[in-house]
């Protein structure tokens, strides 16, 4: 039980440092909304379901599995709201072919 | 629950109010932690009391005003299952993020495509749209009237959105009840 919790800890933790790669690498901040969005999300996700695992079955993991219900609600929620915000105040996408 | 379009007001608000009551309920439960009778008591008295209070203020409008939706008002189960089949796309995208993001040539060509999809039910939408937003390299950046402005990040995944994605779309639409009729109407409006 421990081995298969400290795997998907280890992923979550693969997740959200590709996501943190990725606001640093990727060029503006559309491209950068999508790292942190998803792989943050994913990760997140990965981490409270080792915890839960880690936990065994009672109500401090049920808990943990009500955080990941609300993160998987509202996380993509809060990245649309950032980027119709920017693209409502006329932000220009990057594109490679203006190069 | 299928073909609700024309449901007037108050036809099925008792419904709502009792799986309001009963998700607030378990959720008391859940934080508290607690099975003694006086908690119980008190829990079930407050979220009876916050489901009244709240239920008017959960009323969305349908897409073409004739009616109301509430918040609750899905199949569950089938809802479910949407969001375990989700999971899976979701783990997809991100080893697929992944690859861009590690690799040294950065393989981006970020591209703004739009589509229309018309559902009556608000929740749908969101559902819609978050899907959007977690799925291979794609946001929702904008929903007005049914028309969607999706950012993509490769090519791949502008070309992914118009063609592979209309499993997503029917999917949703069989869960919600709403008519598949064919193939949504689509338009690229290019690079900009």
């Amino acid at each position: 039980m421990k081995i298969l919790a400290s795997l998907f800890l280890i992923s979550g933790f693969f997740f959200i440092l590709v996501a943190a790669i990725g606001v640093i690498r990727l060029p503006d901040f559309y491209t950068r909304l999508h790292a942190s969005g998803k792989s943050e999300t994913l990760g997140m996700i990965l981490c409270f379901t080792g915890l839960a695992i880690y936990e065994g079955f009672n109500l401090t993991s049920a808990k943990h599995l009500i955080i990941v219900i609300f993160i998987l609600l509202a996380n993509p929620i809060g990245t649309h709201i950032i980027c119709r915000e920017a693209y409502r105040s006329n932000l220009k996408p990057w594109t490679r072919k203006e190069e | 629950m299928k073909n609700n379009v024309n449901k007037k007001v108050g036809t099925s608000q008792i419904k709502h109010f009792i799986v309001l009551t009963a998700v607030l309920f378990a959720f008391w439960i859940l934080l508290s932690g607690k099975m003694e009778a006086k908690y119980l008591v008190i829990g079930f008295l407050t979220s009876l009391i916050s489901a009244w209070v709240t239920l008017p203020l959960l009323r969305l409008p349908s897409e073409t005003n004739k009616g109301y939706y509430y918040p609750f008002d899905f199949p569950y189960f089938r809802y479910a299952f949407y969001w375990l089949w989700l999971l899976k796309e979701i783990i997809k995208a991100n080893i697929d993020i992944a690859m861009v993001v590690l690799s040294p040539k950065l393989p981006i060509n970020p591209q703004i495509v739009e589509f229309k999809r018309s559902m009556s039910n608000p929740i749908a939408h969101v559902t819609l749209a978050n899907s959007i937003t977690l799925t291979p390299g794609t946001i929702t950046m904008d929903v007005a009237d049914g028309v969607y402005t999706i950012h993509a990040l490769t090519d791949g995944a502008g070309e992914a959105l118009e063609n592979g994605q209309g499993e997503m779309m029917v999917r949703i639409s069989r869960i919600f009840g709403e008519k598949v009729e064919g193939e949504p109407a689509k338009q690229r409006r290019g690079e900009i």
